[in-house]
């Protein structure tokens, strides 16, 4: 026991349960949601084949020389709304729902990307 | 006191010098004129603005001259509104650039409507209708000044029940649509959005100096380009052949009630508040007005506007930022915008059945 009554470890076991505890994290939640990024070059996305799932990630790289305010719609009508993003800056969502997603901007209409995102469990 | 050297050598001496100081005026006048955009990027650019060969129309409603011929009728027709005396063509008039040249619409009742009558031209390409945006697709914003209360105050049923009483449309809609019952609401507007999509603007001297004429486009209409995909920044929104990308902004003009695409928005998203659409140059009317609500009222106000950046505010657009101009340059503006416009299509107005 130390002074102040905490129970003292061998440096070579708290070094093994640091490495375990690490693990263990790398190993739950976080590690199973993977990170897509996706450019804007002047007014449209580049053309990618994502297959995200529920707690995935989008990064939103804003490579154009304008600004842009993209928006997701769920298959249910739920409205995810990014801030406006101007130009050499990145946005991202994390996925919330399983379904078709439409991705557009409220500043350039023109701007669609469509994608589907599985559910969490059906890829696990 | 006596001058060094006799009068008329120096009078001789001031006029070289003169000349010799207009000429590298005039010179770096023209090094300045070109000192825009590289050959290369010229061609590059070129690229960016031509026109293309076809018309887009969508799988759902593919054009054909019958279908050409009825939306044109109806595009005419006055008896698409509740008070019979109000078509289209009313406030898309062909003999003022397929507008009304008025700083706002007229609506039903002869009541001012909040803003100007929106151009009608190249819109097959579109990918948002109405000033804010609201229609996604020509058919959809076909419906809407025909049934708006405040414009054409007409039902869709009361529009095909008085088309079905006059005798000449039923061959039209047959010859257009063919079935059983082809006079109906949807292909009202279908018609309608056909013979909108064939309203695009002639080839101008713009056109004609992307295909290689060079003598198409003045020097100063030249410098215009320049700026206007340069310094000026114009081509951010203004991109295309069309000169617009559909896109929407607060591009900070002096703001009333009316949010523009804000309506239809989410309150957070803040860029959209006072955001209309951009809207095509070509064909400008040269006299005005301007602006979603036809607020500025000359191109020299719209020119200062822009100038100026427009006023400062959460929801003002990124891309609007002051840009100094000097009386040259806006005038080298100017006559770009001129060069976008082409000459009228000839029209035969239709005999309405």
């Amino acid at each position: 026991m130390t002074r102040n009554g905490r129970m003292a470890l061998d440096p070579a076991f708290r070094r093994l349960a640091a490495v375990f505890s690490m693990s263990l994290a790398v190993l739950t939640t976080p590690a199973s949601a993977e990170e897509f990024e996706v450019t804007i070059h002047h007014a449209e996305l580049q053309e990618v084949t994502i297959k995200p799932r529920v707690g995935d990630t989008i990064r939103f790289v804003n490579q154009a020389d304008i600004a842009h305010n993209l928006y997701l719609t769920y298959e249910d009508g739920q409205v995810e709304t990014l801030d406006t993003q101007p130009p050499r800056t990145t946005k991202q969502v994390v996925l919330r729902r399983a379904g078709h997603v439409v991705v557009r901007c409220w500043i350039h209409p023109i701007i669609r990307m469509e994608l589907d995102v599985a559910d969490k469990a059906a890829s696990q | 006191m006596r001058p060094i050297l006799p009068i008329p050598v120096l009078l001789a001496w001031a006029v070289l010098l003169c000349g010799g100081t207009y000429v590298v005026t005039a010179r770096s006048d023209a090094a300045t004129a070109i000192d825009g955009p590289s050959q290369q990027d010229i061609t590059a650019l070129k690229e960016r603005f031509r026109r293309p060969d076809g018309v887009p129309h969508p799988k759902a409603n593919p054009a054909t001259p019958e279908k050409v011929t009825l939306g044109k009728a109806l595009f005419f027709d006055p008896r698409l509104s509740r008070s019979g005396s109000v078509s289209c063509a009313a406030c898309h008039n062909p003999s003022l650039g397929w507008s009304d040249g008025l700083t706002r619409a007229v609506g039903f009742g002869m009541v001012l409507l909040p803003r100007r009558t929106p151009p009608v031209r190249n819109l097959a390409w579109g990918a948002a209708f109405q000033w804010d945006g609201r229609a996604d697709s020509l058919e959809a914003q076909a419906r809407m000044p025909i049934t708006a209360p405040d414009e054409m105050n007409m039902s869709m049923d009361l529009v095909v029940e008085r088309l079905k009483a006059v005798p000449g449309y039923a061959p039209l809609f047959r010859e257009a649509f063919g079935g059983e019952e082809p006079i109906s609401a949807r292909n009202v507007t279908a018609a309608l959005a056909t013979f909108q999509r064939t309203l695009v603007s002639g080839k101008a001297p713009f056109d004609r100096w992307i295909e290689g004429e060079e003598v198409a486009l003045g020097a100063d209409a030249r410098r215009g380009f320049a700026l206007f995909t340069g310094k000026a920044n114009c081509a951010a929104c203004h991109s295309g052949w069309r000169f617009t990308d559909d896109s929407f902004h607060d591009i900070g003009l002096k703001a009333g009630d009316d949010l523009g695409r804000g309506k239809f928005a989410p309150p957070s998203v803040t860029a959209m508040r006072y955001a209309f659409k951009t809207p095509s140059l070509r064909d400008l009317r040269m006299q005005g007005p301007y602006m979603h609500d036809g607020q500025l009222g000359s191109l020299d106000a719209v020119i200062e506007h822009y100038v100026e950046g427009g006023e400062r505010r959460p929801s003002l657009s990124f891309e609007m930022k002051p840009v100094a101009l000097s009386a040259q340059e806006r005038r080298d503006l100017t006559a770009f915008l001129e060069s976008l416009a082409a000459d009228p299509a000839a029209l035969t107005l239709p005999h309405l059945p």
